[in-house]
Order: C-alpha cells, then sequence, then structure tokens
C-alpha cells in the first residue's frame, strides 16, 4: 500500500496528463465520425448567436452576386417549366407530380456557419427539425452538391461538406455514364477527386460530372462539375480531378433535399445484401 | 495572487477572442491556418504547479475546440503541451539558470529565448494537432507541410503580441 502511494505521488503528473488525454482521445475519436456529430451540434448551438451575427453582416456583400445565381437559376427553371406545360397539350402525357408520385421535397435554407480551411469541414444551416430537415438529407447550392445533413437541432442543422475526408458521393460522367467514387483530398477548396472510373473510358478535360442518385441521398443528374485534370492511376483506374461548381468560401444560400423514398429503397437494398 | 489571476483571465480572454473571431477565419490556401491561443500556455508563470498546468491546458482546449465545432483535436494537442512546457523549459534554460523573472517573456529572458521556447511549443502542439485532425498517416509530407507553414504563421503572430505587450 505505501509502495504504492508513493508511486502515485511521485507520478501524479503524468497519470494526470494520461488521464486528461485520454478523455481528449475519447472525445476525438467518439466525438467525430460521420454518423454521430451529435457533440459538434450540441456544441453548435451555444456559438450561434455570434456567428449568426457576423453572417448576418457578411451576407450584404455577396447580394450582388446572389442575385445573379438566383436570375439564372429562375430562367433555367422557367425553361423547364415551358418544357412541362407543353406537354399537357398532348393527348398522351405522364403525371409527374401527384401525392404518391413526388420523390423529392425541396427546402430552401441560409448557411450561416461554414468552414473551408479544415480537413474535416462542417457548415451549419437555419433550419432543423421543426422544418422537415433530417439527417441523410441532401444540400445543394444553387451551383451544384454541397453536402449531406448530418445532425439537427430543431431550427438548425449541421451539415458535412463535400469538403470533409469523410465525404463520398456517387458520381459519374454525364456524357458517357461511367460512374465512380467521389472525395475530397484535403487540399484545395475547388478540387474534389473521382475515383474508380476505368481506364478505357475516354475521358476529356471539361467534362460534366454530375450525381448519380445511387446512394438514395442526391437526386439524380445534380451537377458536382467539371473534369479539370486525369491521370493514370494503379493498374485499371483514372484518378480524376474535378473543378466543383459550387463556390464553398461564399456558400450561402442552400437547397435541402429530402428523399420521400429513400428507406422504401434502403429497406429493399438490406434484403440483399 | 487575486492579481495574476486576473491578468491571466484578461489575457485568456483576449486570445480566445482573437482565435476565434480573428484567425479561425484565415484561410491562406488551405495550408495555413494560425493558432494563436496557445500564447496563454506560454505566458504562464514558471513556477506554476504541474497539475494546474495540465488542467489549465485542459480548459484552454476544451474551450478552443467549443468555439470551432472540432471535438478534442485541440483538447488532446494543449494537454500534451502542457505536459511537455516544463522540459522545454529545462532544455532551453539559459546558462545562469531562470534568475530575476518567473515570467517566461520576451522582456525577462530575451528575444533569442523567447523565439525558441516559442517554436518549439508551437511545433508540438502544431504537429499534434494536424495528425490528429487528419487521424491518418496517408499523405503525412502534405500534413507535415501543413504543420511547419502554419506554425511559421503561428510563431510570427505570437511575436508580433509579444512586441506589443513589452511595448506597453
Amino acid at each position: 500500500m505505501r509502495n504504492l502511494l508513493n508511486f502515485l505521488a511521485r507520478y501524479n503528473n503524468l497519470i494526470i496528463f494520461l488521464f486528461l488525454e485520454g478523455i481528449a482521445f475519447y472525445m476525438v475519436t467518439h466525438g467525430n465520425n460521420y454518423q454521430n456529430s451529435r457533440v459538434v451540434n450540441g456544441v453548435r448551438g451555444i456559438t450561434n448567436g455570434i456567428e449568426k451575427r457576423i453572417y448576418s453582416a457578411r451576407s450584404y456583400f455577396n447580394l450582388k452576386e446572389i442575385n445573379i445565381g438566383l436570375a439564372l437559376e429562375n430562367a433555367d427553371l422557367k425553361n423547364r417549366l415551358q418544357q412541362l406545360t407543353k406537354k399537357e397539350g398532348q393527348v398522351f402525357f405522364s403525371v409527374n407530380d401527384s401525392l404518391k408520385k413526388q420523390q423529392y421535397v425541396h427546402t430552401f435554407a441560409e448557411v450561416i456557419e461554414n468552414t473551408v480551411n479544415k480537413q474535416k469541414n462542417f457548415f451549419t444551416i437555419n433550419k432543423g427539425t421543426d422544418q422537415g430537415i433530417r439527417p441523410d438529407m441532401a444540400v445543394t447550392s444553387e451551383m451544384g452538391v454541397a453536402g449531406v445533413i448530418v445532425g439537427c437541432s430543431k431550427n438548425y442543422s449541421v451539415a458535412m461538406s463535400v469538403l470533409n475526408l469523410d465525404f463520398k458521393l456517387s458520381a459519374r460522367i454525364k456524357s458517357n455514364g461511367y460512374f465512380g467514387s467521389l472525395s475530397w483530398d484535403g487540399r484545395d477548396y475547388r478540387y474534389a477527386i473521382l475515383n474508380e472510373i476505368p481506364q478505357h473510358v475516354i475521358v476529356n478535360v471539361g467534362d460534366t460530372i454530375e450525381t448519380t442518385g445511387y446512394s438514395a441521398i442526391f437526386p439524380e443528374g445534380v451537377l458536382v462539375g467539371t473534369v479539370n485534370d486525369y491521370e493514370k492511376y494503379g493498374g485499371d483506374f483514372y484518378k480524376i480531378s474535378i473543378l466543383l461548381t459550387s463556390d464553398f468560401k461564399r456558400l450561402q444560400f442552400v437547397d435541402v433535399i429530402g428523399n420521400l423514398k429513400k428507406t422504401e429503397q434502403q429497406d429493399l437494398e438490406k434484403l440483399y445484401k | 495572487m487575486i492579481n495574476s489571476i486576473l491578468r491571466f483571465g484578461l489575457i485568456f480572454i483576449l486570445l480566445i477572442m482573437l482565435q476565434v473571431l480573428l484567425f479561425n477565419n484565415i484561410q491562406f490556401s488551405g495550408y495555413v491556418n494560425p493558432y494563436v491561443y496557445i500564447m496563454f500556455i506560454l505566458l504562464l508563470p514558471m513556477e506554476i504547479a504541474p497539475w494546474l498546468l495540465l488542467l489549465l491546458s485542459f480548459g484552454t482546449g476544451l474551450i478552443v475546440d467549443f468555439f470551432s465545432a472540432s471535438p478534442g483535436m485541440h483538447t488532446f494537442a494543449t494537454v500534451l503541451v502542457g505536459f511537455i512546457r516544463p522540459y522545454v523549459l529545462r532544455i532551453i534554460s539559459p546558462s545562469d539558470g531562470y534568475e530575476g523573472s518567473s515570467d517566461p517573456s520576451m522582456l525577462a529572458y530575451g528575444f533569442r529565448w523567447f523565439i525558441s521556447y516559442t517554436v518549439l511549443i508551437v511545433l508540438i502542439h502544431h504537429t499534434a494537432l494536424f495528425y490528429i485532425e487528419v487521424f491518418r498517416f496517408a499523405d503525412f509530407f502534405r500534413t507535415l507541410l501543413r504543420v511547419i507553414l502554419s506554425s511559421i504563421f503561428s510563431v510570427t503572430f505570437i511575436v508580433l503580441i509579444e512586441f506589443y505587450r513589452k511595448g506597453k
């Protein structure tokens, strides 16, 4: 017993050190992962007040660019509407939108906190469960994909940005339909990497990359970026550098997309795994 | 005693605010993120009890983690620095020992001593922080580059703040 007490007295600082380091390490490993960012979420509630004020001041400086973006998007939507109304004049037309057929719900939200300089970036939006936001919903900016919701409180949600080492997305080359896995390599906030495209596929600089919709999170055909550069990697695959169309440094207005049939698809897929 | 608690409390609040409101928003090309709040641990008096130093480091890391929404990473790095600081002080001690002042400041022990002290502590802190942030050894050298570049900026800012403090 006396030896033990002596031992403790002699190494007490080392023991405190190891104990505190243990707590820190536990937080790193249990609070940082994809599904369980509740720590991040809870903590954000405290700092939201300050950050909201900073962002509301900052949003004035971007109004001009945002207007241009919204005008472009508006024009695009009008074009699509034109195509749809035309169809209704035909004798036979397919019903696109009724309660049962609608697959995606869109919710508009504003980004109130965002980073691009870490290896695991998240951003916070100003809507939560009260506005119908749930984890695993897709987030897009007016220009392209932005992230995935990982945690929600009543009025706020935290989304994992594309600029996160844990982010994975199924994406394809629009021109020929070959798909691969998109991830971020932690280097430049403007570029992401598309892997698993076989080498017999013809890839051109400037090709459009869009989502596949296989994951049941993102709808099919959302713009991701354009091919910036590609190189042969390993034996069989290309490593393609993608110039992202979303500008994460001034992400401000986003569209949150929920898939109403996600659980149906996932339950079915689970049966065969 | 009360006086010094007040003084370090003020330094602490100022550094945390500087870090959260200014330096966390600085982004040069994704490689440089200066972390200046570590200066608080640098400035604590020399005769501080090791356990208190560890607890203060833990608290500092926890608060910075709170504000940058990064569970545990800063805490891990600051506790490591708090543990190592007495050893670093011993290694770089001047030939006549730490006579005169208990403040590890530039005013007391000169520019060269302060630089080497800061560089050592900042390097240890940034190495721990950036590798725990990436949490993998792939891209080892790129992370190393981030450590070195960010350390250069952190040291520069800390020395500038110290010059300002000295001038007062």
